[in-house]
């Protein structure tokens, strides 16, 4: 397919969601008008809510969503997977829902992004953009550890991705021998999910504690402070895994990595070697792949965004939302990619219609659990003030809380994927 | 303040005549920014406020008269909750208005389960007792929880928010909250009389009637 104009490639489009993604290029008859045509790339938290909005505002507008892979396995509550507290089976999503809003959804790999001529390559063709959306989550610096590339992804997880990945961790964890030492690498900020190292060890300790209580875990970090830092601790304290089942060593104790050998499972700090049976590194980070297709990352691996709108300040109608986006004020979660796509689909809709944008509003909220029924979030609520983005409110559990509080905030966590999922995928 | 309807209206009342925002949040308190800011709530309370369980509360529909005052009780911190002061203060009376509104005009839609909630989790889900239930419809009666709460629960009359339908597990976790003296919910006082005579076993019961009346 090649050459098309808006009003051809609208056709093609039709002719997409008529015949059920027989090809881009398939014959068939137009559906009526000149409808404005957006293109959403990426559909994980971010990218599904924009398609789904955009749609929910105007169902004129044509809306095709490009997603490589046909599920899409959540990595919020994958942490619960990886010790048995959960199925993978109950974090995947498919694109049916999206489908049943008017969506036409195409399962290609995008293999260039031409922001002037305004048209994204995949395999299967060239789609023609009003708007495009792009919400490719985040991608791995393989240069940044040595010895840590993409073939040591496979022994040496890093499940920071879910799928394929946290089975493969969560079949290393279950075959550990009960006395067995574990290592976890965090990666240093901005990273995806703030807090979820910090669960995800908070229950790989439980897991110790309750099921194989001669050993231990090693979470080597390069930084000394991260994200619900004194829940957390007093967490760890409270739940009994600090010093026993748990052992933290932040960045002025020695804890960055510097090199890994997946060969010998050993893993090499400054100071130290740590050999383990299991060793997850969770790699640092910069934006999805398809924003340096585009042209959208600046120099520190980020695309910069205009934070009432989130369209790029480097590309003309090009909005780039969740984990990608720098947006200074807003962790890189899922539920603020969600909070951003409504933005950036408020904003779309309104470009399209003549229409100035609507003040945004941003908000975050994020559950961690650190052993069943026991929860504790952080909040954020913010809106665009003097060009940033600025909290209004929110802030962290208490301190000290009473277990009931403990357990309706796990629960709740429960809830909140729930909702967001369906509110994502539904 | 007890949420009596008349006090509640008054309230309401001085909310709208003095409602007019003379900050820079006004720009936020328009009828887009408040369908955009209601769909923000969307991330726990569910799309258009149908929540999918198992602990939250399905918001859609909900009156305002019952939203508007509830939003500033949990503000100010008169209203205990986990999460919900944290995140109301973030917003002016005029935006809690705007917000409100938008989510009061949302539609009940039933509630459907979801079936991913009957697979494994790591958490205890509360599930729906018809026997209990059944006790549970009997005792509302008695007690009168049905006089306010008309219609089995499903009246949003003025003030009064829906119940039935709602997520058993936020049902329970509300009647617990509003049992413990410690956290003094606010309520009707006629409400809180009959609450207070009321033994837990009692309260679960209603909770499952409740979920149970979709």
């Amino acid at each position: 397919m090649s050459k098309l104009t808006r009003r051809s490639f609208v056709k093609a489009a039709g002719g997409v969601a008529a015949v059920g993604l027989a090809g881009c290029g398939a014959a068939s008859p137009s559906i009526a008008g000149n409808k404005a045509q957006v293109i959403v790339v990426g559909g994980g938290y971010g990218g599904a809510t924009a398609a789904k909005y955009i749609k929910k505002a105007d169902p004129n507008v044509s809306v095709i969503l490009i997603e490589q892979n046909k599920h899409y396995y959540s990595c919020p509550l994958s942490n619960p997977v990886l010790v048995g507290m959960r199925d993978l089976e109950v974090q995947k999503w498919g694109y049916e829902g999206l489908k049943k809003h008017g969506i036409t959804v195409v399962h290609e790999t995008v293999t260039g992004v031409d922001t002037g001529a305004k048209k994204v390559t995949t395999a299967g063709g060239v789609f023609s953009y009003d708007k495009l959306v792009l919400s490719p989550g985040v991608s791995f610096n393989y240069d940044a550890i040595e010895g840590y590339d993409e073939a040591a992804t496979k022994t040496m997880t890093h499940a920071w991705k879910a799928g394929p990945q946290t089975a493969i961790l969560r079949d290393q964890i279950d075959a550990m021998k009960d006395g067995g030492t574990m290592v976890l690498v965090a990666p240093p900020n901005p990273f995806r999910c703030p807090p979820g190292p910090y669960e995800r060890a908070s229950l790989i300790a439980h897991y110790f504690k309750t099921k194989k209580p001669k050993s231990k875990l090693i979470v080597l970090d390069p930084k000394d402070k991260f994200s619900k830092f004194g829940l957390f601790q007093s967490g760890w304290e409270k739940l009994g895994y600090k010093g026993k089942y748990l052992e933290w060593v932040p960045a002025g104790e020695g804890g960055k990595v510097t090199r890994v050998d997946p060969k010998t499972n050993t893993v090499y700090t400054e100071m130290d070697e740590f050999k383990a049976d299991v060793v997850n590194v969770i790699p640092p980070q910069k934006a999805g792949k398809v924003a340096f297709l585009a042209g959208v990352a600046n120099d520190k691996g980020w695309c910069p965004i205009d934070f009432k709108t989130f369209e790029s300040t480097m590309a003309k109608d090009v909005y780039v939302i969740g984990d990608s986006s720098a947006a200074a004020g807003l962790p890189k979660s899922g539920y603020a990619a969600n909070s951003e796509a409504k933005v950036a689909a408020a904003a779309i809709i309104a470009s399209l219609q003549g229409k100035p944008a609507p003040m945004p509003t941003y908000v975050n909220t994020c559950y961690s659990i650190l052993a069943p029924n026991y929860g504790i979030s952080v909040a954020l609520v913010s809106t665009l003030k003097d060009g940033k983005i600025t909290k209004l409110s929110g802030g962290l559990s208490p301190m000290e809380a009473t277990p009931a509080f403990r357990h309706q905030e796990a629960l709740y966590a429960e809830s909140w994927y729930q909702a967001i999922m369906n509110d994502t995928f539904a | 303040m007890h949420l009596n309807k008349k006090s509640l209206l008054a309230v309401a009342g001085a909310m709208i005549a003095g409602g007019v925002a003379m900050n820079a949040d006004e720009a936020r308190a328009d009828m887009a920014s408040g369908l955009a800011m209601a769909n923000t709530c969307a991330g726990c309370h569910g799309t258009d406020g149908m929540a999918n369980g198992p602990a939250m509360p399905n918001i859609a529909g909900q009156p305002a008269n019952y939203l508007i005052p509830v939003m500033k009780e949990f503000r100010s911190g008169e209203r205990y909750s986990t999460i919900m002061g944290r995140i109301a203060k973030g917003y002016s009376d005029a935006e809690i208005e705007a917000l409100s509104k938008a989510v009061a005009g949302w539609k009940w839609t039933g509630g459907a389960e979801n079936p991913k909630l009957a697979m494994k989790t790591g958490e205890t889900i509360a599930m729906v007792k018809p026997a209990l239930a059944a006790e549970g419809e009997k005792l509302a009666k008695e007690m009168k929880c049905t006089k306010c709460h008309e219609d089995g629960g499903k009246s949003t009359e003025d003030d009064m928010p829906r119940v039935a339908g709602q997520h058993l597990d936020y049902l329970l976790f509300k009647m617990e909250d509003y049992k413990d003296e410690a956290l003094k919910m606010p309520q009707p006082k006629k409400m809180k009389k009959r609450m207070d005579k009321a033994s837990a076993k009692e309260l679960e019961a209603i909770s499952h009637f409740w979920a149970a009346n979709k």
